[in-house]
């Protein structure tokens, strides 16, 4: 852990020393490029000193993302941080990948409803208390304090759904790190994968109720084509996708990572243009592979173990530099609020609906639930977009609580796993 | 999304260019083209803003860190490549011999095409000098490749295969230095500040390379390596764009550091960036292409003369050459034939010179030299059928030079 420590101290020292030369410049040139090498190469060895101190990887990546970035240390300009949003898509398709490798009916069959019905659960009881707060809230919130109490309860459903979210990104990545197997571990991802699938839906059934409590009337229509196509499109393109992929596997056998991070770029980036959900487009495509071809499913596994690390270290860095800790000083108090209902809102449905066959579920499975990033902060940007007079405001108090979970989320998540007895590997190698 | 389908065009047409699909037999100029990675100079002026325009300048503005990162990742591979040990054993003749056909070329090519280049320049004498030097840099470039080629095909004996590279080796250090050069008369205000920057970049290279050695040092597993690697080229290359100083020169610096100070470590490096080095060279020169400006006339004018000019230079410098090092080198007869390819680095030099010198002057020099690569592409392999098959007179001469040599 000492040389990781002193080559990740060399590399600070490099960054602050350009740092100081871009003040001999009167304009500088595009930042994306120096963004991405310090946070690949930071994250790498923050990854290995978090290691070292038993903490996750994926928190050295994350910790070290803020460091170096704008808001602390500011090695790394802001301009060069959102520059990298095109390796984000791209992780977030490779890890959906990863995960859909992981969906096999045998298991689908063994606890889908189960995994359904607690999800439902805790979604459920999650919204209803964090609804209830926000809307509590509503003479403290600035965002909230001039509306109607239709339009306040409408935007508090809007802020809620979007706290329900769990991180499929955060949870696959750890799984993958600590190569956890097992019933406990399935439960889990199975839990925030079909969580997120919630959520999408969820999330269009209100933005299209606030849209109409501020007048813009509610097309039912619109809002039940929009959904389906996020999901089902989603899927069949998807599908499109394995096939492709297979044909490709079966035909040509070579270079397969490099073919697969090719594909997940174009999935990224295609599905965002077509207002498709690119998690669900490489979920989709992985699940079809892993049950038509087990073996193809396996090597995907491999291919993108290989071409992981880079990309996860870079995403989860790239990550940590973009969390607005500015915003914390602003809307901190009703976030941190927040983020604790939702804490407790996630332990106490756990306790009280998980299944009591296997009580690891209802003692553990809380901590898995706590992080959220890539979905997360999309549909934040989401709200901002939509509705431009108190979504930007809603956006930094969301952020502020992604910051929160962002920092906790992934040690509580290992924590959980290990609690489990399900971590096979203290240092998996590849992806995270 | 036009970038996406770009890159997925680029994708496909690598897959073709690899495949059998492009058989020498049928079409050998395309083959030739598709070889060394030109075709895709082609693509890129097909596809670029003045030609189809499916990519307009806004777009290539947006790819710039892509640019900065192939020209820092071609520096990091030009440094490595460097073989001090090797350097310190030449005799002084080959390095006289190497200056003697890079600088006939750049003199032929440089002082006749600097009277029309002042004509048409608005940044004065200047100016127009670091442009001409560029195009003569861009000139005295020369790639081995056929040498090397026409070596593992049995076509050339072994001895004089890398006599012809490594004279083409020494072109490069020639290139670099005029680019240089160029960069401090033209890529600021004044000379003294165009001199800093080009220390600057020195400077980021060396501490780079230092600390990439460093990093490398004692890593074991290959995904780690590859991974470092790679973050340090793309460090190296950004903070240069980031800092608007030259990305190539700052990973030559870096890769010569990792090769003097990073042992066997250099080696390991230089395997794992091997493996990106087709795909980043591709896009790279298909940015370079799409840089071109078809419609200036100007350049369709000056490439006949870059071209023209630039054969006679080297047909005189290789006789030079020969001459100056026929005591302790193999050289083929006939060396200029073997000298007329121009390789990636001339496209790297004058896209370098585009994205830091400002104006039009630059971006004529990239258009001629660019389409001046595509043809003397083509007359290459042609010519090498010279030096591979000479005339019977030849050969009666080249066995006299053998013997000496040998």
């Amino acid at each position: 852990m000492k040389g990781a420590v002193i080559r990740l101290l060399l590399l600070m020292v490099l960054l602050a020393i350009i740092s100081r030369a871009q003040v001999l410049r009167a304009d500088s040139g595009t930042p994306v490029m120096l963004a991405a090498g310090a946070l690949l190469l930071c994250g790498l060895f923050a990854g290995k000193v978090a290691k070292g101190l038993g903490l996750p990887r994926l928190t050295g990546y994350l910790l070290v993302g803020v460091a170096v970035g704008p808001y602390v240390l500011g090695f790394i300009p802001n301009a060069g941080v959102k520059g990298l949003e095109l390796v984000k898509g791209l992780a977030v398709s490779l890890i959906a990948l990863v995960a859909g490798t992981e969906l096999r009916l045998g298991l689908i069959r063994r606890v889908g409803a189960r995994v359904a019905l607690l999800c439902a659960a805790v979604c459920g009881v999650t919204f209803l208390v964090c609804f209830g707060a926000t809307f509590a809230l509503k003479p403290f919130l600035p965002f909230l304090a001039d509306m109607t109490v239709p339009q306040a309860l409408a935007v508090s459903a809007l802020l809620s759904t979007v706290v329900v979210s769990f991180s499929p990104t955060v949870t696959i990545a750890i799984v993958q790190e600590t190569s956890a197997r097992g019933a406990f571990t399935e439960f889990l991802m199975a839990l925030v994968i079909i969580g997120d699938l919630l959520v999408m839906v969820a999330f269009a059934l209100a933005a299209g109720l606030t849209k109409a409590s501020f007048g813009g009337g509610l097309d039912v229509t619109e809002l039940l084509g929009g959904v389906g196509w996020e999901l089902f499109g989603s899927v069949v393109v998807g599908l499109v996708l394995a096939v492709g992929m297979l044909i490709y596997m079966r035909g040509v056998k070579r270079e397969l990572p490099l073919f697969l991070v090719g594909l997940c770029f174009a999935a990224a980036e295609g599905g965002t243009r077509l207002h498709l959900s690119p998690l669900l487009v490489s979920l989709a495509a992985g699940a079809l592979i892993a049950n038509l071809d087990e073996h193809a499913g396996e090597r995907i596994h491999n291919a993108i173990q290989q071409a992981g690390l880079p990309v996860f270290a870079l995403f989860f860095a790239a990550a940590g530099a973009g969390l607005k800790l500015d915003s914390l000083l602003t809307v901190g108090p009703a976030a941190m609020l927040l983020v604790a209902l939702r804490g407790v809102a996630i332990w106490f449905s756990c306790r009280r609906f998980a299944p009591a066959d296997d009580p690891r579920l209802k003692r553990y499975l809380w901590m898995g639930l706590i992080s959220q990033a890539g979905v997360t902060f999309g549909l934040a940007a989401l709200v901002s977009r939509t509705f431009p007079t108190f979504g930007p405001q809603v956006e930094v108090l969301i952020v502020a609580m992604i910051t929160a979970h962002e920092l906790v989320g992934p040690v509580l998540t290992r924590r959980a796993l290990a609690a489990s007895g399900e971590i096979r590997a203290d240092d998996a190698q590849g992806t995270a | 999304m036009q970038a996406l389908l770009v890159f997925l065009s680029i994708a496909a047409l690598s897959l073709l260019a690899s495949s059998r699909a492009l058989d020498p037999g049928r079409f050998p100029a395309l083959a030739r083209l598709a070889a060394s990675g030109f075709l895709f100079v082609l693509l890129g002026i097909f596809l670029g803003p003045s030609v189809a325009g499916v990519l307009s300048e806004r777009h290539l503005e947006a790819m710039r860190p892509v640019m900065a990162l192939g020209l820092g990742t071609a520096g990091v591979l030009l440094g490595l490549n460097l073989e001090p040990r090797l350097l310190r054993l030449l005799p002084r003749s080959v390095y006289l011999s190497g200056l003697a056909h890079s600088g006939t070329a750049f003199f032929f090519v440089a002082l006749p095409l600097l009277v029309p280049l002042v004509f048409t320049s608005v940044r004065g004498l200047l100016g127009a000098v670091g442009a001409a030097a560029m195009l003569g840099a861009a000139a005295s470039l020369s790639s081995g490749h056929s040498a090397v080629l026409a070596w593992r095909a049995g076509r050339l004996d072994r001895a004089r295969g890398l006599g012809v590279a490594l004279l083409t080796m020494l072109d490069d250090a020639v290139g670099l230095g005029v680019l240089a050069l160029a960069l401090m008369i033209g890529a600021a205000s004044n000379v003294g500040e165009g001199l800093g920057l080009v220390c600057l970049a020195l400077l980021l290279g060396v501490m780079c390379g230092a600390l990439l050695a460093f990093l490398t040092h004692s890593l074991k597993d290959l995904a780690e390596l590859t991974t470092v690697t790679l973050g340090g080229v793309v460090l190296v290359s950004g903070a240069a764009a980031y800092l608007r100083v030259s990305p190539l020169l700052a990973g030559v610096a870096c890769g010569a550091t990792l090769a003097v100070v990073g042992g066997r470590t250099s080696e390991r490096v230089a395997r794992a960036l091997g493996r990106v080095e087709r795909p980043v060279f591709l896009v790279l020169v298909f940015l370079v292409g799409c840089a071109v400006h078809a419609r200036d006339y100007w350049a369709w004018v000056l490439m006949p003369a870059f071209v023209g000019l630039r054969f006679l230079g080297k047909m005189l410098g290789g006789r030079f050459a020969r001459r100056l090092v026929q005591q302790t080198l193999v050289l083929p007869p006939r060396l200029g034939y073997a000298l007329i390819a121009q390789g990636g680095l001339a496209l790297c030099l004058v896209a370098e010179y585009g994205m830091l010198v400002p104006g039009v002057l630059a971006r004529r020099v990239l258009d001629v030299v660019v389409m001046g690569a595509v043809v003397n592409e083509l007359l290459a392999g042609q010519a090498f059928q010279y030096v591979v098959d000479p005339p019977r007179s030849i050969s009666a001469n080249s066995t006299d030079g053998h013997k000496v040599a040998a």
